[in-house]
């Protein structure tokens, strides 16, 4: 049932689904956890990883991904408990990239420094603004000050900050988007995931929107002008960073490298094919309590539908579409397939043909959802 | 029954000057209907005539009446449509009578529709009874519209008769003027039989139904009758009267109104107007009338593309009750397969849709209606264009002729300009204008018929409050500066969004066009040029901006499948539109321009 583990590197994420309350326009999987339960569920990951442990052949764990729900909402000794089964169960690399997501209300100096101290490398914050008003729009638990202080406490602990900011606000301007931005920048954030404010299924805004978004474009317009001018790349369609900070966590699911998933509803990409934990707390815990294992569904794509989703996560990122390694992985058929639709049916000033590669160019990633329509 | 008491007669009314009152409470004074049996607006026996208070399909009824001398006579009523659009049943309906009540409403005067009505019995030699109808009404003006029908009929109203069908009024005198005035009709029943058909129905156990009029001989069941158009022979099954009812009987002699069925399966073998003759001695065909030809055209689409069939079923039927609808199949690149089908006219068109929506359960889309253009090429030829696309190249045509009408408009004076305005519009020209009385005007204008049928009805309707009404008559083909105006979408031509217009509307219309399109088309990956030609001649153009930006978002490991659904929709969606080069057109847009504009205060 399960395929083979990898011979080299891997990535972990492990899904820590607890929050104060669910935002508006959230659709991830998340939960209003008590203290009681967030050990029960710590003791569920332990129990998952406890079925894996010993099953990687010679594979080592490059990156590691603490996501959410609200990580920052685990307690220090919580957090102590789960590096300590996380590192006897899996076999970590040499310099392995841990990242912990947090939000500015929950986040405390005891966090930080016990994360340093067990070898998290990044810390992801969920800013969102630094706007009150926007943060109230929001209806986010933190504020503008709150926000400043936590990013600046992961830059003082001498951990490498990386800020998400949403644009397509209400009552969001581009001198108020501008104001979120150099306030990132000169609290120390390496890394920035800009994204628009997007209603998804699931969510509660998704049936009842909220009035006044303003059109997104002249603020991503905006950050693709402006970060570059900062020292600030932009590697991928929401994200941009300083030379050397980039995400090789993220780089792992664009470019489909192995992820192992942990966790209630983590979704994971083993042996070639995408795959997704038990998606409800109780169905979970009993497949943990079962099998050890609590992975739902396989999803199985065809050889083209899977390439052609490469195709698609490949053009996310800045280095593009590589033909060399794609052609050994997908085929060059398919490969030659992908490039004539490209050259027909998207403008020139959307792609960037280079001898090895091709890539989106600014304008490109600005409409990227047209391009790889296209494509799947 | 003695020939000599038979009168068959018709009612010439406008809409609601009360014709189908009048025939209900002749009906109830001769018997002919029980009283328990009466419902108002009898003979309608469509729904939608009913609901919209119009007769469309006329329907012969057979009346016994005794007169004052003690005589019982035979009165066949052959109640006609009163809408511009069924002249020609008309026309068929008066060729099987001798005379004809011409009903004018007290309130309201003579209308255009019925002056041309009129004049058709009058040049048909039909005895004309003119009634005043609705005197009971508080704004009667029974003097005034005694001058009128005096002074614009030319009738002789001495002893015009003053009633009111709806107090019944009136009625007793009708019956016996109709004795007394119309002539019975002549023939001679040992001669050959002749006996024309004015009208057919199609009943699924009997096949065709013909209505017929017997001029000559006698016509009885097991006689083998010929069709002289066509030569066929049928054995005769049954015949009979409209009691209003189909109602068997022995025989039909000279003068008699009723029907023949005999076994008849395709309604091309019995044509409206042919002649019926006996087989053993043939008789010749009696003179003929105009046979209509449909002058307005559209296309019939299923709502649902599944349902062609069904539509095609519908359509064969309805043709079968209505033999002046044509249809042939055609293509649209919005629409999928449908008909294109001719009418005589836009109410015509628009009973015929919603009879097949009705009694066939066929839900269509109906694209908006169009004329017939003929089309003189450099070289001499003489093209039928149907549609923009039979145009030939700009360079190769001489000359395009449309059809024209004669417009008759009966307008309040205090409308005259107004309606000389939407006239000229409308690329009317100018006739005559003479006054009635002195607060109403007939205008004549020479009008193409393509303008007319596009919204001239509706606009005389809103500029003039509903007072003025209007006839016209087909005309002829008249040379006209027309010019086909080719739509280009990023520079291939789309020609679905085509037109022909008059050259001078050209620039508005092609504007008007473009602009919609620009707002229907959605923002691509390139920026899209929309132009509107002449020819190779631009005349006007605009862009669809190119798509500035998608949506935003992050992707990490859950996402992947979610977005990728999210990017399949998308995709599912543009291949809903169609294609025109790298340009994806929503079907939404091209609904746009086919439909025709549901009017809600029909």
């Amino acid at each position: 049932m399960f395929p083979s583990p990898p011979s080299g590197p891997f990535s972990v994420y492990i899904h820590l689904p607890f929050c104060l309350r669910k935002c508006p326009y959230c659709s991830f999987f998340s939960l209003p956890l008590k203290e009681e339960g967030r050990d029960r569920y710590i003791a569920l990951i332990e129990g998952e990883m406890a079925a894996w442990k010993g099953t990687f052949a010679g594979g080592w764990a490059d990156t590691v991904y603490f996501g959410g729900g609200t990580p920052s909402l685990l307690t220090p000794p919580q957090w102590k408990r789960l590096f300590d089964s996380l590192e006897g169960a899996l076999p970590l690399g040499g310099t392995p990239e841990i990242t912990v997501e947090a939000n500015p209300e929950s986040l405390t100096r005891e966090h930080l420094s016990l994360w340093r101290e067990r070898g998290v490398t990044r810390v992801s914050l969920g800013v969102q603004s630094f706007s009150d008003a926007e943060l109230l729009w929001l209806e986010r638990p933190h504020d503008g000050r709150r926000a400043e202080e936590a990013l600046a406490s992961i830059a003082e602990e001498g951990l490498s900050p990386s800020a998400d900011l949403i644009f397509g606000l209400g009552g969001q301007t581009l001198r108020s988007w501008k104001y979120s931005l150099d306030r990132a920048l000169s609290l120390g954030a390496e890394h920035l995931s800009l994204y628009q404010l997007s209603l998804e299924r699931g969510s509660r805004w998704y049936s009842r929107p909220p009035e006044g978004r303003p059109d997104g474009y002249p603020f991503y317009r905006f950050a693709q002008w402006l970060l570059p001018r900062k020292g600030f790349a932009q590697y991928e369609i929401a994200s941009f960073s300083l030379p050397g900070r980039q995400s090789r966590h993220n780089r792992a699911y664009w470019t489909n490298k192995p992820v192992l998933a942990l966790g209630a509803g983590a979704w994971g990409y083993w042996g070639g094919r995408r795959c997704r934990n038990e998606d409800t707390l109780t169905g979970y815990e009993r497949a943990v309590r079962e099998k050890g294992r609590a992975c739902m569904e396989w999803l199985e794509l065809s050889e083209d539908e899977g390439a052609r989703e490469a195709a698609v996560l490949y053009l996310r990122t800045a280095e593009g579409i590589p033909f060399g390694e794609f052609s050994s992985r997908y085929g060059g058929e398919i490969l030659r397939e992908i490039l004539s639709i490209l050259r027909e049916l998207v403008p020139e000033n959307c792609l960037e043909w280079r001898r090895e590669s091709v890539a989106l160019t600014p304008r490109g990633m600005r409409v990227g959802n047209s391009i790889w329509s296209l494509l799947i | 029954m003695d020939q000599k008491r038979i009168r068959n007669f018709s009612i010439i009314a406008h809409i609601d000057h009360g014709k189908s009152t009048l025939a209900d409470r002749l009906l109830e004074r001769t018997s002919t209907i029980d009283s328990r049996d009466m419902k108002s607006q009898i003979l309608d026996s469509l729904d939608l005539e009913r609901e919209r208070g119009i007769t469309i399909k006329l329907v012969p009824v057979k009346m016994l009446y005794t007169a004052a001398d003690g005589e019982e006579y035979i009165l066949n009523l052959i109640d006609t449509p009163g809408h511009v659009d069924f002249g020609y049943e008309v026309s068929r309906s008066l060729a099987a009578c001798e005379g004809a009540l011409l009903v004018v409403d007290a309130t309201q005067g003579v209308e255009a529709q019925t002056l041309a009505n009129a004049y058709m019995a009058v040049d048909q030699g039909l005895e004309i009874i003119p009634v005043i109808n609705k005197i009971d009404l508080p704004s009667s003006r029974p003097d005034y519209v005694i001058r009128e029908i005096e002074e614009v009929v030319g009738l002789d109203c001495e002893d015009i008769i003053l009633a009111s069908a709806k107090e019944g009024k009136g009625i007793d005198e009708i019956l016996e003027r109709i004795i007394s005035k119309i002539p019975p009709p002549s023939g001679d029943p040992e001669a050959p039989l002749q006996a024309m058909i004015f009208d057919t129905e199609y009943d699924n156990y009997k096949g065709v139904i013909c209505y017929i009029r017997v001029m000559n001989g006698t016509l009885r069941p097991g006689q083998n009758v010929q069709f002289t158009a066509t030569g066929r022979v049928f054995p005769v099954e049954e015949v009979g009267v409209f009691r209003p009812g189909f109602t068997p009987c022995a025989q039909l002699t000279p003068g008699e109104v009723g029907y023949m069925v005999s076994n008849i399966k395709t309604i091309a073998d019995a044509h409206v107007g042919d002649t019926i003759t006996d087989n053993a001695c043939p008789a010749p065909p009696l003179p003929g009338y105009r046979k209509v030809k449909p002058v307005v055209f559209c296309g019939f689409y299923p709502m649902d593309r599944d349902e062609y069939p069904q539509l095609r079923d519908a359509l064969e039927k309805l043709v079968l009750n209505d033999s002046a609808i044509s249809f042939e199949p055609e293509t649209s690149v919005a629409l999928g397969f449908g008909f294109r089908c001719g009418f005589l006219g836009l109410l015509h068109m628009d009973i015929s849709k919603e009879r097949l929506r009705r009694e066939f359960g066929v839900e269509l889309v109906a694209t908006a209606p169009n004329v017939i253009y003929e089309i003189v090429t450099k070289k001499g030829e003489v093209i039928e264009a149907h549609r923009p696309s039979d145009f030939p190249e700009l360079g190769d045509i001489d000359e395009v002729r449309e059809p024209v009408i004669k417009l008759t408009l009966f307008v309040p004076a205090d409308y005259v300009g107004k309606v000389m305005k939407l006239c000229q519009d409308k690329r009317g020209v100018y006739q005559s204008m003479d006054y009635l009385a002195p607060d109403r005007v007939r205008l004549i204008y020479e009008l193409p018929l393509a303008e007319f049928i596009i919204d001239f009805h509706d606009k005389l309707k809103s500029q003039t409050r509903g007072y003025a009404s209007l006839d016209y008559e087909y005309k002829e083909l008249k040379a006209a500066d027309l010019v086909r105006v080719d739509v280009l979408v990023s520079g291939e031509a789309a020609d679905a969004f085509s037109f022909i217009c008059h050259r001078d509307a050209a620039y508005h219309r092609g504007q008007a066009v473009v602009r919609k399109l620009k707002e229907l088309i959605p923002s691509q990956l390139f920026e899209v040029p929309i132009q509107a030609s002449i020819g190779k001649k631009v005349i006007v153009r605009s862009n669809v901006k190119a798509l500035r930006k998608d949506v935003i978002a992050k992707c990490y490991g859950g996402d992947i499948s979610r977005k990728r659904k999210l990017l399949d929709k998308q995709k599912e969606g543009k291949k809903r539109m169609k294609q025109i080069g790298k340009v994806s057109i929503p079907q939404e847009a091209f609904l746009a321009f086919l439909q025709v504009e549901e009017d809600e205060d029909k």
